[in-house]
């Protein structure tokens, strides 16, 4: 069975669809840039044969702005080296929206390639008045026309249907080509036919492309050797020499005559679009505001996402909501969480005790309960926070309101140098740093893009949640203080990493990496309910990541920690306390002492903040291991209390308030995570800027914890 | 807001839309700034001749086009000039575009 690619606007369902086709569970929410890359999955056809789907970022054209479009445009054209050009193509349109979806449904139709276009979101067309004659639509375009609610699963059986089709029809010639730009067009398409032994439709797609991108600018290329580096960049043909003489001959001679062609090629493609929709769309009720055959609001009622957004992107309200819901997930964590923290502190706890009793003293029970249970449960006990967090993520990015973020954060944005579309990614990272990295593929300039990449670690990301929970709890114990006290602390922490994010987001755009940014035009979605099966899926997606990594990277890094923790053993006589401070990890936290003893940070800290390179949550479980090896005494003790009685050689409290403030600020800024470092050096395509990244950022976490250390110290905390 | 109900007949003021009063209505005449952004103001369909509703808009422009609605940074909306249009009355509504 043939391959097809899943193409159409942004934030118009493919997704969803997708999803539902392959029963596979790609990430989906209300807001335009979700999938920044391409996913394959597999459907089947009514008799049971395999289909390929390939799920693409997307696309408001062909001639890609953003890396995230050039993904699209390269799958398309065949220049991924990844991905075999696919077949026949699945047009995805928002049926209330459906003149503007067209545009690029129309390019699609010029490939060459067998369509079959979808009307999503049908119930949502039928709200807006709208009534849209498909059978017509399917006679003037010659193609396969299939209605559907993707959310709702209507229209699937219809839909595969049509894909199980063994043969399909080519799409009707739509539109005509505009006089000015024939010849050039003709002229181009000859010149890829003979030169490169493209088919002839195919040729003319291409070249109409060349046409439009050479007005588009160095973005586009630029953008595309961004994300091209599946192919190491060898993805273009290396023959541009014909077509360029022949492009800038052209370019030449419309320039003397006065001829804005991308322009009338546009205007061209829309007048053939608009007098489609005058055939095919009927707008029901009042409301039509002239835009053509397709507009809606405007005039008549105001709907209630108007009624939404004049409340959330009011300039004063705006700001308090956004506020106010930040404070709500903190209070929320704080909160809710306590019970099933208890629960699984309880039980790992139970469960250590349970182990020590069944197996004989000895290495292997040390390595059991101070290694793996005391590592990973440290960490596992985070897991009620994790998904109250990702819960909210969730509700946010379902409804509507991330790009009311965007659109709120603008202004800000626009006085560090970069605009609202950067505020996306970095919004991403407060869940993980490396979704927030990949989503500045939806940034159009290449410096920009870089800005974003460089600051998305600083916002607190969840991997950061149990470190500051922890300290949180060793620095206010007990009931003594507030939930508000410590909710207040958290939001310091995050208004941190966010001040730091922009202030070094100015910085880079002052110095580095210079240049204005360019002019934002960011699609809003309507408002939707929250689809709270797939904040759920969500949550699950997330918890079983959360719940892996504790099975895996930190299981291995707590084993590989105790060995390291119990090695070489003390001598007989030296008391067990002694142990850890001569062993591998104990020389290791010794070598870094002094150069974190300024910060107020000891060697066993420093253990921590080594084994966290790997990922910020190791240096809890880091932090269980290393003080139940050098527990004399062999119970399994909550990590809180341990850390309340670690003392200096000298009898001092080690974890006092100003400590645990300035290891939550060291977390803040400290570039923690292998992880990250590896997207950042695939994102770039050099190594250049992740060492960068991690200069900056830790040498940043160390400056400030000093100035805040020692400034404490001197103030007499 | 004293223009006539006839758009066609009496030249009404245009101005970019950053400038455009919220809670009216414009026609797009012409862009300006760089060809990306021109092609792709005009790629999503709001282009010379569009019509566009300016929902809100100190700093960053919310507007409405069609279905769409749009957010154009302070910078973007300066490049974009409007004809001002009357507020739609539905006994008369403005003329078919494109």
């Amino acid at each position: 069975m043939p391959t097809y690619a899943i193409v159409g606007n942004p934030n118009c369902g493919k997704s969803t669809l997708f999803n539902a086709l392959t029963g596979l569970r790609q990430k989906i929410g209300n807001y335009p840039g979700v999938t920044v890359e391409k996913k394959v999955g597999t459907s089947w056809s009514q008799h049971g044969q395999p289909i390929t789907l390939i799920d693409l970022p997307g696309s408001y054209s062909l001639a890609a702005r953003s890396p995230d479009e050039a993904v699209t445009r390269d799958v398309l054209l065949g220049r991924r080296a990844d991905t075999p050009a696919p077949e026949r193509v699945l047009c995805i349109v928002d049926a209330a929206n459906l003149e503007r979806n067209l545009y690029l449904v129309h390019q699609m139709l010029d490939l060459g390639r067998p369509v079959i276009l979808v009307l999503n979101m049908m119930d949502v067309a039928r709200e807006a008045g709208l009534r849209i004659d498909v059978s017509r639509l399917e006679h003037e375009l010659g193609i396969p026309v299939i209605p559907c609610e993707a959310v709702n699963g209507k229209g699937l059986v219809e839909l595969r249907l049509a894909m199980s089709r063994a043969s399909l029809p080519l799409p009707r010639r739509a539109w005509d080509i505009p006089a000015e730009i024939a010849p050039a067009v003709a002229e181009l398409q000859a010149a890829l036919m003979e030169d490169e032994g493209k088919p002839p439709l195919l040729a003319r797609a291409e070249a109409l492309l060349l046409l439009t991108e050479n007005a588009a600018g160095g973005g586009a290329s630029e953008a595309g050797a961004g994300a091209n580096r599946a192919d190491g960049g060898s993805g273009r043909p290396s023959r541009p020499s014909r077509r360029a003489e022949i492009l800038a001959q052209w370019h030449q001679r419309w320039l003397a005559a006065g001829t804005d062609w991308a322009a009338v090629l546009v205007a061209s493609r829309y007048d053939a679009i608009s007098r489609l929709c005058a055939q095919v769309v009927e707008q029901r009720g009042g409301g039509a505001d002239g835009a053509g055959g397709a507009g809606g609001a405007g005039g008549g009622q105001p709907s209630r996402s108007d009624r939404i957004d004049a409340v959330v992107t009011h300039p004063l309200w705006g700001w308090l909501i956004l506020g106010g819901l930040m404070t709500l997930i903190f209070f929320s964590i704080f909160t809710f969480a306590e019970y099933p923290m208890d629960w699984i502190d309880g039980g790992v706890a139970r469960f250590s005790d349970w182990v020590q009793a069944r197996l004989p003293e000895g290495d292997l029970r040390d390595l059991i309960t101070d290694g793996a249970i005391a590592g990973v449960g440290g960490v596992v006990v985070f897991l009620p926070q994790i998904l109250i967090l990702f819960f909210f993520i969730g509700l946010l990015e379902s409804t509507g309101y991330m790009a009311r973020a965007a659109f709120i954060m603008d202004r800000l944005m626009s006085r560090v140098g970069l605009n609202g579309k950067s505020f996306i990614p970095l919004l991403s990272s407060y869940a993980c740093a490396i979704p927030g990295i990949m989503a500045a593929r939806t940034i159009e300039n290449h410096k920009d893009r870089l800005v974003t990449i460089l600051v998305a670690p600083l916002m607190s990301c969840s991997a950061r949640l149990p470190v500051y929970l922890l300290m949180i709890a060793a620095l206010l114990p007990g009931e003594a203080v507030s939930v508000a006290g410590k909710v207040g602390l958290m939001l310091l922490m995050y208004a941190l990493g966010t001040g730091g994010a922009f202030g070094f987001a100015w910085l880079f755009k002052k110095t580095l990496l210079k240049g204005e940014p360019p002019l934002m035009i960011m699609e809003l979605p309507p408002y939707r309910l929250p689809a709270l099966k797939d904040v759920a899926r969500q949550m699950l997606d997330r918890a079983g990541l959360f719940l892996k990594r504790a099975g895996t990277i930190i299981l291995a890094i707590s084993i590989v920690l105790w060995f390291l923790a119990s090695y070489p053993r003390a001598p007989e006589g030296v008391e067990e306390s002694g142990q850890l401070a001569q062993s591998f990890a104990g020389q290791a936290g010794h070598l870094i002492e002094p150069v974190i003893e300024p910060l107020g940070f000891d060697w066993q800290i420093g253990i921590g903040l080594i084994t966290s390179f790997a990922a910020r949550e190791v240096f809890v479980s880091t932090m269980g291991v290393v003080f139940n090896v050098d527990d004399p005494e062999e119970n399994t003790t909550p990590l809180r209390e341990a850390l309340a009685a670690a003392t200096w050689p000298d009898g001092r409290p080690l974890f006092t308030p100003l400590v645990c403030l300035s290891l939550m600020i060291f977390y803040v800024f400290a570039m923690q995570c292998v992880a990250t470092v590896a997207v950042v050096r695939r994102e770039t395509n050099s190594w250049r800027w992740p060492l960068f990244q991690i200069a900056y950022m830790t040498g940043t976490a160390w400056l400030v914890c000093f100035a805040v250390y020692q400034v404490g110290r001197a103030l007499g905390f | 807001m004293a223009d006539s109900p006839n758009p066609p007949a009496i030249p009404a003021p245009h101005l970019p839309l950053c400038q455009l009063p919220a809670g009216t209505r414009g026609r797009v005449l012409a862009l300006a700034g760089d060809a990306p952004f021109c092609q792709r103001v005009r790629e999503m369909g709001f282009g010379e001749d569009a019509v566009i509703t300016k929902l809100s808009g100190r700093g960053t422009t919310l507007c409405q086009v069609g279905e769409t609605r749009l957010a154009l940074s302070h910078e973007a909306a300066r490049r974009i000039q409007v004809q001002v249009l009357a507020p739609p009355a539905p006994s008369a509504p403005s003329p078919g575009l494109s």
